[in-house]
């Protein structure tokens, strides 16, 4: 493949989107050719910022305060100006911003007992001590690969757009059960995904309760920062020396599709 | 009865709880008039739980509500202008990708190599480039970056062929890089001369 060839291929490799084959034609140009690297890094860097740029901004809580509070009520659409002249409305939705503030916090810094355990298998991956057990750039690939490995479901990687590049994947154990690992960079860094079945939270109690009052749970464990969710039925853990704020992005990137779909590449 | 309704309630913030930071990105810069980002979201999210019984669990719901925001969005949007959807550009006028890609190189490479420094000062005319793409092209870009949507996804909300969607896409981070990367030179050649006014 040329150079011309593989940089008219940059979008699909870049959103995986390609097939095996593409990113197999697509890797080995990049590994000789150093200008076709450089050039592909650059778009890949605007395109991380662009998308940084276009999600800037924080959530509005009196909006979706007062959203929800007309969840119940219904079948007739009331215009939000209408709604605003309401005396009785807006108290509601004072009363529910300062409900939903200490209820559902986005994000909740923690003592996470999993990432913990997690963290150590990163640090054996990112040191050497331990090889992957699956080495590919395709995120189609180590999805396939790990669910040959494990018993419990497991949804694809995070995908390159979300500033996450696949580098391989294994299994590892925490407790003498296995748990599923994608390993990848974010830019320069190496950073691990880990993913349990959702019904051994329970082991974990200390982020089973903080799980219950925010949907993502940041801590930091030595030079590492982590970020655990509960996604569809997985417990996702993502682990790495990498800001938070880019850590939770590949968090909330885990997995695009419900399990019911087939995940043929297109 | 009371108790199925706040079930079902309850169901419906659990999905969207996740995505209202998104949803609300998405509907500020889907809309073309800023004014109205806050009444479109939340007809949207409306109509989205008037219609809860429709979707089905464990499908992908993200998707699901993020096709009713788009056509409420479009549906805004219309109100405002006369401009044609971009879904009715025939497929075929638009660019091949080695065009795409000829126009990407050359045009964009100041902006591309520090484009921090591009995005962090173009606020207005990043605004005013999302807002001159077309309503197909606008869609399919925001949906790619601020929602995270494979090309599939995007295809299914958007209901059009996935070939479509691509070119949409394309052709939409073709425009933006060509419009900020005059932007940039614009505002380079200002700086080279003000030193020479004073």
């Amino acid at each position: 493949m040329n150079c011309k060839r593989t940089r008219q291929l940059w979008e699909l490799y870049r959103d995986s989107e390609g097939d095996a084959q593409l990113y197999l034609q697509v890797n080995e140009h990049l590994t000789g050719c150093p200008e076709c690297t450089r050039w592909f890094d650059r778009q890949q860097s605007f395109e991380v910022d662009l998308a940084e740029k276009l999600r800037e901004g924080t959530r509005n809580e009196e909006l979706w305060a007062g959203i929800e509070a007309q969840l119940p009520a219904t079948p007739r659409l009331i215009s939000r100006r209408s709604t605003l002249i309401l005396p009785l409305l807006g108290v509601a939705a004072a009363i529910l911003v300062l409900v939903a503030a200490w209820q559902y916090m986005p994000a909740a810094e923690g003592n996470s007992e999993l990432a913990e355990r997690v963290s150590g298998c990163h640090e054996r991956l990112v040191a050497g001590q331990e090889q992957l057990q699956f080495a590919s750039r395709s995120d189609l690939e180590v999805e396939a690969y790990l669910k040959k490995r494990v018993a419990f479901p497991v949804r694809c990687p995070p995908r390159q757009d979300a500033g996450f590049e696949v580098r391989g994947g294994g299994v590892c154990s925490v407790g003498n059960s296995p748990v599923a690992y994608v390993h990848g960079l974010v830019g320069m860094n190496k950073v691990s995904v880990f993913i349990l079945p959702l019904e051994r939270l329970g082991e974990f109690s200390r982020d089973r309760d903080a799980l219950q009052r925010a949907e993502i749970v940041h801590s930091r464990h030595g030079e590492l920062e982590t970020v655990l969710s509960a996604i569809d039925r997985n417990i996702v853990v993502v682990v790495g020396q990498e800001s938070p704020k880019r850590l939770e992005r590949v968090v909330r990137a885990y997995g695009t599709y419900p399990h019911t779909l087939p995940h043929d590449a297109t | 009865m009371p108790g199925d309704a706040e079930g079902r309630r309850e169901r419906f913030i659990k999905h969207l709880k996740p995505l209202q930071g998104a949803l609300e990105s998405y509907c500020r810069r889907g809309v073309r008039r800023s004014s109205d980002a806050d009444d479109i979201l939340q007809n949207a999210v409306l109509k989205a739980f008037r219609d809860f019984d429709r979707y089905s669990e464990g499908t992908n719901f993200k998707a699901w509500i993020f096709k009713y925001l788009n056509l409420e969005i479009l549906a805004g949007n219309r109100l405002l202008s006369r401009v044609m959807v971009g879904h009715l550009i025939p497929f075929d006028s638009l660019p091949m990708p080695a065009a795409a890609d000829a126009a990407c190189d050359m045009g964009s490479r100041e902006m591309v190599d520090v484009p921090e420094l591009v995005l962090d000062r173009c606020e207005s005319e990043l605004a005013g480039a999302i807002r001159d793409l077309s309503d197909a092209e606008r869609s399919s870009l925001l949906l790619h970056a601020i929602g995270d949507f494979k090309y599939r996804e995007i295809a299914e909300i958007l209901e059009m062929p996935i070939g479509t969607v691509m070119s949409h896409l394309s052709r939409a981070r073709r425009q933006l890089r060509e419009r900020l990367s005059e932007w940039a030179q614009t505002q380079k050649r200002g700086a080279k001369r003000k030193p020479d006014s004073a």
